[in-house]
């Protein structure tokens, strides 16, 4: 698919900032897309490297697939593809599996029962999570029978208007075939719509697939490919579940300045707002890997534009997300006026923030958005990058990496999804006086660390930015905890680990 | 076989395993799994048990093949045996076990062929080979012991008639484990005994390996370590001792350190001077805040364990009504069935509650939604809570899942943790 990218300049920020409004120039019959995202070309998810030299062998196009011998545990992509719905209202979910698979759903469960104290709702509910519990029989004979048990209940229960199917790699690997089954069982109960949901967890090594995974079926269950009446003004607004309540309002504040009415989804929505997507003239995203290829696919299915940017955390990608969904609906005056009066409120605040932490060495680890979005952050706060941990290399990636690398010096970068044994190798090296994201195992390094990840509390944003600021400041001020864990808390690697190459494990050329 | 079932409370056989490695000091378990076990099985258990996770290796710190579509369709002990070496160049522990999960399983990869090459170069590795389909996390309890029993305790090591081992709380599984297995170890510990909780104190492989010096094996649960007990007299002569239930309180606890001393033969003056001692120590607190409570017509959903405990002790101790008690967990046997509802029902002066066998959220609701007598109180688990918000009851959470609280050393169990426990039931509203 060939597809321009305009840049928009303005005037005074003294940068381009690439903000894809997305053509498609030919109509060409687009290769669907199988939500498998090593599919994509370019991707890679193991490698050791620097920022400079991934930014040169990718323009070369020399960055090879690679592999490691040794890795510690991953994420599997089932997990996300029931955190993305666990929140939907008049829902059912069945995960078609032993019951080992559901463990993880704790994570969208609790967020699910925290959204629902911090929205003021009083009745707190569980989500409706159903395992077929595949077991010994269901491996000899198959799990059909289980399957349409699960079904059963959940319709005899609840009446739900949306029950969803997620399959395992148990269900995958004994042939189940639940597309069939779903299909069968939507005849016999027409008053809820039964979708299956492909995440089997060995199909693909980044969790983000399966992002993509339930986006396909709420296309191809739900949305149809039928074009709607437009609304005025309707912007979707893709949020995962780790996006806080304070946040979405801060995000639903700034879109609101803009006059645009917000349709937050998937996370603590209904079927209602799922059928109410095509209508919006627009789409943006708060997860720079959340909806990045389902509002791809709006655009060529439904004809809705969308900004595709970063993650709104700090000012420099609060402005940049903010102008990105700004340009597609037209707003490009309106946000700047906005940006300014915002700034102006902000800056003096995030000077203070600045003044404690310029010059601070810094080690970020997370998810694709959240760590490039963090290592931005710093940028704000007047820190320095030393090294980078994120789970996957792309085009994406790229656009960020160059932008880091006109600002910091020279910074390690380790794609990788976790694997706690080069992180720790590389910040006992690296000796950074910061540590940004899963706190887990640095702390016990005795370094400083801090989180930009958590769904309960304010990040996004002006308003989060300040809340982050002040946390970093706090927590790299007062470093005690940690500093005394260290000296009674052991990690469990060898002590000749930590002279080893960070990136010994890597195999290139493996795919 | 494992039932379709709403909301279940654990993970499958893996995450059992995986807990009961997790607590024993300086293990690792190697995956050979699908990429998402790890998280999975830790999440399932430790992630739900009161927010404590394993220091040592837990999630995504724990080696693993990760296997993807390629293992899957060519087999994966290539994979397995790099993932082994590297675990063993990096993680420095005494001993490793390598889990099968799923996909390995059905596949029908030879995990034990790699280990043992392994092995055989003096690594101490021992593979499990119960793939994560075959049942839950009270299963993997039992699976890794009797992997401990075939495998890895030791034969020969002279008899300790001081010694015994504490069986039946499951590590990660039961939100109060380490507290409980600390009060249990203060209590022994008080009547001149040496105690192998196997998951406190440090305690670490070398322990499990000398465990049959033992003179006694103590299980604390109605229902669980049947078949391991059965294994351990056959294979190493070591006698177990049954307790149906968590004691909790001064009459309960009474009774399990009678039925110890009994069973070991301990000096019946001294005994009773220590039951005294702490029986005493409990009522002066008791007698400081009479009235303080006020009555309940409470039920409780938790394991069996628990429900026997948090029963036995609001009845018997507290004065308090038992109506209902819904055991939560999967009992298959009936023997074990008779025995929870014999604990749970015959009390000392409180009319018997009624007692149901559900492990489905949908059916454990509906039961207390269309309880025909009064509930004041609900012991139960995370899960539990909406139904006590839908009935406007007081909700105490206490057991497994539980996510709304953290708790490191806390226990309900023995003399002290009832106290512990009557302060949480207050309420000042």
């Amino acid at each position: 698919m060939i597809k321009t990218v305009e840049f928009f300049i303005y005037p005074g920020h003294g940068n381009i900032i690439s903000i894809q409004v997305i053509k498609e120039q030919n109509d060409m019959a687009l290769v669907t897309y199988s939500g498998v995202r090593e599919s994509k070309p370019g991707r890679v998810n193991d490698l050791g490297t620097t920022g400079r030299e991934v930014s040169e062998e990718f323009k070369k196009g020399c960055l090879k697939r690679a592999d490691r011998s040794f890795a510690q545990g991953l994420q599997c992509q089932q997990i996300n593809s029931m955190a993305a719905l666990m929140s939907l209202e008049d829902s059912v979910f069945i995960s078609h599996s032993p019951q080992g698979c559901v463990g993880c759903a704790i994570m969208a469960v609790d967020m699910y029962r925290v959204g629902q104290i911090h929205r003021g709702v009083r009745e707190v509910k569980n989500p409706r999570l159903i395992v077929t519990n595949i077991d010994q029989k269901s491996v000899v004979f198959g799990g059909e029978k289980k399957l349409r048990e699960a079904v059963q209940k959940a319709v005899e229960r609840y009446s739900p208007k949306l029950a969803f199917v997620y399959a395992s790699c148990a269900s995958g690997i004994i042939g189940d075939d639940i597309d069939a089954i779903c299909s069968d069982l939507q005849a016999e109960y027409p008053e809820t719509l039964i979708i299956p949901i492909h995440c089997e967890g060995f199909k693909s090594k980044i969790c983000a697939s399966g992002f993509d995974a339930a986006f396909i079926a709420i296309n191809k269950y739900i949305l149809k490919n039928k074009k709607i009446e437009k609304e005025d003004g309707l912007i979707n607004l893709f949020a995962p579940t780790t996006v806080s309540y304070a946040d979405q309002k801060e995000m639903e504040r700034m879109l609101g300045l803009l006059g645009a009415k917000v349709n937050y989804i998937p996370f603590y929505s209904s079927l209602e707002k799922i059928k109410k997507i095509p209508a919006a003239v627009a789409s943006t995203s708060i997860c720079k890997v959340f909806a990045d290829e389902f509002m791809k696919t709006l655009w060529e299915e439904y004809d809705i534009p969308y900004s595709h940017t970063v993650m709104p955390i700090g000012i420099r990608n609060t402005d940049k997300w903010y102008r990105g969904i700004a340009a597609v609906i037209g707003k490009e005056k309106e946000v700047e006026e906005i940006i300014a009066r915002e700034h102006e409120r902000i800056e003096p605040l995030v000077k203070k923030i600045r003044d404690r932490l310029a010059g601070k060495r810094v080690f970020i680890c997370g998810g694709t958005g959240r760590s490039f979005a963090a290592a931005a952050l710093i940028d704000d706060f007047g820190m320095e990058l030393v090294g980078l941990e994120t789970p996957t290399y792309d085009e994406d990636a790229q656009v960020d990496i160059e932008y880091l690398n006109d600002i910091h010096k020279e910074f390690v970068v380790d794609i990788a999804n976790m694997q706690p044994f080069e992180q720790v190798n590389l910040v006992k090296k690296l000796k950074p006086d910061a540590f940004i994201g899963v706190p887990e195992w640095a702390a016990k390094l005795g370094v400083p660390t801090t989180h930009v990840l958590d769904g309960k509390r304010p990040t996004m944003g002006y308003d989060g930015l300040l809340f982050l600021g002040n946390k970093i400041a706090d927590q790299l001020e007062n470093p005690g905890f940690n500093k005394k864990l260290a000296e009674h808390v052991k990690l469990p690697y060898k002590e000749s680990w930590y002279s080893e190459d960070a990136f010994k494990y890597i195999i290139k050329g493996v795919d | 076989m494992s039932a379709v079932m709403e909301n279940p409370k654990g993970g499958c056989v893996l995450a059992g395993i995986n807990s009961v490695l997790g607590a024993i000091n300086r293990v690792c378990p190697i995956y050979h799994s699908g990429p998402g076990c790890c998280m999975q099985t830790t999440a399932a258990d430790q992630g739900q048990s009161g927010h404590k996770t394993s220091c040592f290796v837990s999630s995504v710190s724990i080696p693993s093949s990760n296997m993807l579509e390629k293992e899957v369709v060519f087999g994966g002990t290539n994979k397995l045996r790099t993932t082994i070496r590297g675990a063993i160049d990096i993680i420095d522990a005494d001993a490793y076990f390598v889990l099968t999960g799923c996909t390995a399983g059905i596949i029908g990869d030879d995990i034990a062929s790699v280990t043992n090459e392994f092995a055989e170069k003096g690594v101490p590795i021992y593979p499990i080979e119960t793939p994560g389909f075959t049942g839950d996390s009270n299963l993997g309890y039992e699976t890794v012991w009797n992997t401990f029993l075939d495998k890895v305790i030791e034969s020969g090591v002279p008899k300790d008639e001081k010694l015994v081992n504490i069986f039946g709380i499951i590590p990660y599984h039961d939100p109060f484990w380490s507290g409980t297995l600390e009060e249990i170890d203060r209590i022994l510990s008080k009547l001149g005994l040496k105690v192998n909780t196997f998951f406190t104190k440090g305690q670490g492989i070398e322990t499990i390996r000398k465990c049959s010096a033992a003179a006694l094996n103590i299980i604390v649960s109605p229902w669980l370590f049947k078949g391991p007990a059965a294994k351990f007299e056959k294979k190493f002569g070591v006698p177990s001792l049954r307790i149906p239930g968590l004691f909790v309180g001064a009459t309960d606890t009474t009774r399990f350190v009678r039925s110890v001393a009994e069973a070991l033969r301990l000096d019946k003056e001294f005994v009773e001077r220590v039951i005294a001692e702490e029986e005493q120590y409990v009522y002066n607190y008791l007698g400081q805040a009479i009235g303080v409570l006020s009555w309940k017509r409470f039920a409780v959903v938790a394991d069996a364990n628990n429900a026997v405990g948090f029963t036995r002790y609001l009845a018997n101790d507290y004065s308090f009504t038992p109506v209902l008690v819904i055991v939560s967990e999967p009992v298959f046997r009936d023997e074990d069935k008779e025995r929870i509802i014999k604990e749970i029902s015959e009390l000392e002066y409180a009319r018997p509650p009624k007692v149901l066998f559900l492990t489905d959220q949908y059916e454990i609701n509906k039961a207390i939604r269309e309880e025909e007598q009064e509930i004041t109180l609900l012991i139960g688990s995370s899960n539990d809570r909406e139904i006590a918000l839908e009935k406007d009851i007081q909700f105490i959470l206490g057991s497994f899942p539980m996510s709304e609280r953290l708790i490191f050393n806390r226990t309900y169990a023995g003399y002290r943790g009832s106290l512990t426990f009557t302060e949480d039931i207050y309420d000042n509203n």
